[in-house]
Formats: C-alpha cells, sequence, structure tokens
C-alpha cells in the first residue's frame, strides 16, 4: 500500500467522525439533501453526496432527525431537521468535539515543541 | 439511452439492496437528488444531459451495494471477529475429509476401476463435492454464535479467565481418564469387549479374533499398559490441582510421544491379534490415535505465544 493511500485513508477515518457533527449543526432548520451539501461546502467541508443522502437517513432511522417530504417549493424534495433528541444528541457531541480539540491542540502543541 | 434512465437503473440496483419497506422511499429520495444533480451538472457545463454524462455522475456516487451499505447496518452472517477461524476451521476440516477420502479412494473395492482417473473421478464425486457439508455446518455454527451475541450481548461480555492458561476442563479430564481405564482394561483383555456387548453369547470366531497373539504380550503389551496407566496419576494429579504446570505439561508430551512410539512399534512389528481381520483393524486404530496424538501435540506447540525475539514463551 504507497503512502498516499495510507494517507488518504487515514484522512477518510477522520472526517468519517466529523461528518455527522458537521451535518446536524447545519440542520437547527429544515433542509434537504443537497442544500445542506452546499451549506456544508460554502463553510469549507465538502461532502460527497454518495456519503451524505445515507448518512441523513442513517441519523433518522437512529432517531435524531425528523423529515417530511414537500412539494410546494419546486419538485419533490425530502428535508430533515433536527428533532428534540437530535438537539440533544448536537449538544453532547459539540461538547464532545470542544473537549477533543482541546486535548489535541495540546498533545499537537508539544509534539511541535 | 435516455440519462433519465441511466439514473432510474442506477437507483434500482442501490435499493435492491436494501430491506423491502425501505426501497421505495429510498428510492423516490435518491432519484430526485441525482435528477437534479444531473441538471446542474448539465447548466455547469453548458450542454443538455447525456446518458454518458448522467453514468459519470452516478459512478461517482459510488458503487450500488457500497452506496446501499452506507444506508445502515449490513447484516453479517459471520461476526468478522471470527472470520480468520471460519476461514482456518473450513481449510482444516476440509483437508482432513478430503485426505482421509483419498485414502480411502485409493483402495477401491474388487471389480471396481482402479485407473488414476477413475480413482481421482471417484475421490471428486464422493468426497469433494460432499464435503460441502462441513462448510455449511461452520456456517450455522458460526451464525448462531454471532445471533447470539447479537441477542445478548451482556452475555458475550469479556471476563477474565483464570490467568494459568494451563487451566482444564475437569469434564474433559474426567472423559480421558475413563478413557484410559478402557482402553487398559481391553489391552488387560480385549474378549471383555465381547462379555459386555453380547453378554458372552459372542461367536468363538469372534472370542478368536480378540485374542492377543504371544508375541505382541511378550513384547509391546507390557510397555504399552504401564505408559498408558502412567498417565492416570498424572490426570488425576491436574484434576485436583486444576491446571496443568509446565512440568507437568512437559511430563505429559514425553509420555504421548514414549506411547507413539511404542504404538508405531506394535503397526510395524509382527501381529498382534490371532485374525489377520482383527489386527489390521486394531493397527488401523493405533495410527488413528498416534496421528491424533501427534497433530494435538503440534498444535499446541504452535499455539504457544511467541515472544518479541521470536523464541515460543510456555505459559502453561
Amino acid at each position: 500500500m504507497g503512502e498516499a493511500d495510507v494517507s488518504g485513508k487515514l484522512e477518510l477515518e477522520l472526517r468519517r467522525g466529523v461528518v455527522v457533527l458537521a451535518a446536524l449543526s447545519q440542520l437547527r432548520e429544515p433542509r434537504y439533501g443537497y442544500e445542506l451539501r452546499q451549506a456544508l461546502a460554502e463553510q469549507g467541508m465538502v461532502v460527497e453526496e454518495g456519503t451524505l443522502y445515507p448518512l441523513l437517513r442513517r441519523l433518522e432511522s437512529q432517531g435524531a432527525l425528523a423529515s417530511e417530504w414537500r412539494v410546494d417549493e419546486g419538485p419533490p424534495r425530502r428535508y430533515y431537521a433536527l428533532n428534540a433528541e437530535g438537539r440533544a444528541l448536537l449538544e453532547r457531541l459539540t461538547a464532545s468535539w470542544r473537549a477533543m480539540n482541546d486535548t489535541m491542540d495540546r498533545l499537537l502543541e508539544e509534539g511541535t515543541r | 439511452m435516455n440519462p433519465l434512465d441511466v439514473i432510474v437503473a442506477y437507483v434500482a440496483d442501490v435499493v435492491r439492496h436494501l430491506p423491502r419497506r425501505e426501497r421505495g422511499d429510498v428510492a423516490l429520495e435518491l432519484q430526485a437528488l441525482l435528477g437534479e444533480a444531473l441538471e446542474r451538472k448539465a447548466q455547469e457545463e453548458a450542454r443538455p444531459a447525456d446518458a454518458a454524462m448522467a453514468i459519470a455522475l452516478v459512478r461517482a456516487f459510488g458503487e450500488p451495494a457500497e452506496v446501499a451499505s452506507r444506508y445502515g447496518t449490513v447484516p453479517t452472517i459471520i461476526a468478522p471477529a471470527d472470520a480468520r477461524r471460519f476461514v482456518r476451521l473450513t481449510w482444516i476440516g476440509l483437508a482432513v475429509i478430503w485426505s482421509l477420502g483419498l485414502l480411502a479412494s485409493v483402495q477401491p473395492p474388487p471389480g471396481a476401476p482402479s485407473d488414476p482417473l477413475s480413482l481421482l473421478a471417484t475421490w471428486w464425486l464422493r468426497v469433494v463435492v460432499p464435503s460441502l457439508w462441513w462448510p455449511g455446518v461452520l456456517v450455522a455454527w458460526f451464525a448462531a454464535a454471532n445471533l447470539a451475541d447479537r441477542r445478548r450481548p451482556r452475555a458475550s461480555t469479556w471476563k477474565p479467565r483464570d490467568a494459568r492458561s494451563g487451566r482444564v476442563a475437569r469434564g474433559g479430564l474426567v472423559l480421558a481418564m475413563i478413557g484410559i481405564v478402557a482402553g487398559l482394561a481391553i489391552l488387560a483383555e480385549p474378549r471383555l469387549v465381547l462379555d459386555l456387548a453380547l453378554g458372552g453369547r459372542a461367536a468363538p470366531e469372534a472370542y478368536l479374533a480378540l485374542t492377543w497373539t504371544d508375541t505382541f504380550l511378550q513384547r509391546q503389551a507390557f510397555v504399552l499398559f504401564l505408559l498408558v496407566a502412567s498417565s492416570l496419576p498424572l490426570f488425576a494429579h491436574v484434576l485436583v490441582q486444576g491446571h496443568w504446570t509446565p512440568r507437568l505439561r512437559r511430563v505429559q508430551d514425553a509420555l504421548a510421544l514414549l506411547t507413539c512410539a511404542a504404538m508405531v512399534w506394535t503397526v510395524l512389528d509382527g501381529p498382534a491379534l490371532a485374525t489377520s481381520a482383527g489386527d489390521e483393524a486394531f493397527k488401523g486404530g493405533l495410527v488413528l490415535i498416534a496421528i491424533v496424538t501427534l497433530a494435538e501435540l503440534a498444535w499446541r506447540s504452535w499455539r504457544l505465544p511467541r515472544s518479541p525475539g521470536g523464541l515460543r514463551m510456555r505459559t502453561s
């Protein structure tokens, strides 16, 4: 396995954990798949469609999102938004992320000294 | 091909990997999203959408089976942690079945064709093809274990074992001791088997068939008896202690090797039983016991953990 392959795989693993939190953070308001992808991309988080759309369904089946079909704004689209459980989950994951981020900053800082 | 047909075909390939109840809903959503994505792509490239553009779009989306797997937990028949053990057991079992079958096939019954091609065909049809029952049994076994672990995750929670890896299953040890006693009784008087099985009503020829020859009684019988009997106090000691110590294990290994040597000596020396049929069956049994014993010794030696320097560490 080449160095680029290893690096690519590890980076993918890093991103995989972050994508859930990133998606949840942008679903305080109802959004459909492409709209969410655009919202994330505009802030520098590019997520493959093939990853994002199944993730939305998965989060819904896990009880973190609610969804509904809307047909009044053009073609039929499924909109997703956080429900009460999703909002609580977002809070918990945000706290974990901040704690981890601080720890990682300290660890990486020590490594460069 | 119409570009929308490409998308419809792709979506159909994705959803057929999903549970039936989810298919319609996911198909509707995915088709709508991919349709919009195709429209945008056509606008970006300032040309009408065509089949090639649609194919490029869905290929970038991912392989249908892979995309489907992202929609939820993929059911696994065999737990990934068991996969290596499953493959190993499958090949070991098949190797044993095929080897024994090969040995049986090279001795065709009288009148059956004995050219190599016919023997190979017989082996293939009568041994190899039916041997697929073995992986089938293993799949059922591992699937049941996997299902039980998922249904009752608490039951499969790891628990600390006795750190001494030589800990014994007392039930197995008791069974082994009963087997040894039975073996000693047969060695002392093989005709006991007939008395026990048929209440002493067996034909005189049967008694004759189970009569040791004088040569065997004068040469190997005592040695075999002594070696087999000496396992009894050893096993009794281990039964009381509850585990094997390295020294006891070495004694057991030495006894096993000596017993194998005595069995090989018996097989290669003259007849042990008065009739040739009985003698062949007895020696066949000895060969089988020797093979199993040596295989067990080799397996145990191979399983010893290795130190970083490559030396094997005895922990029992």
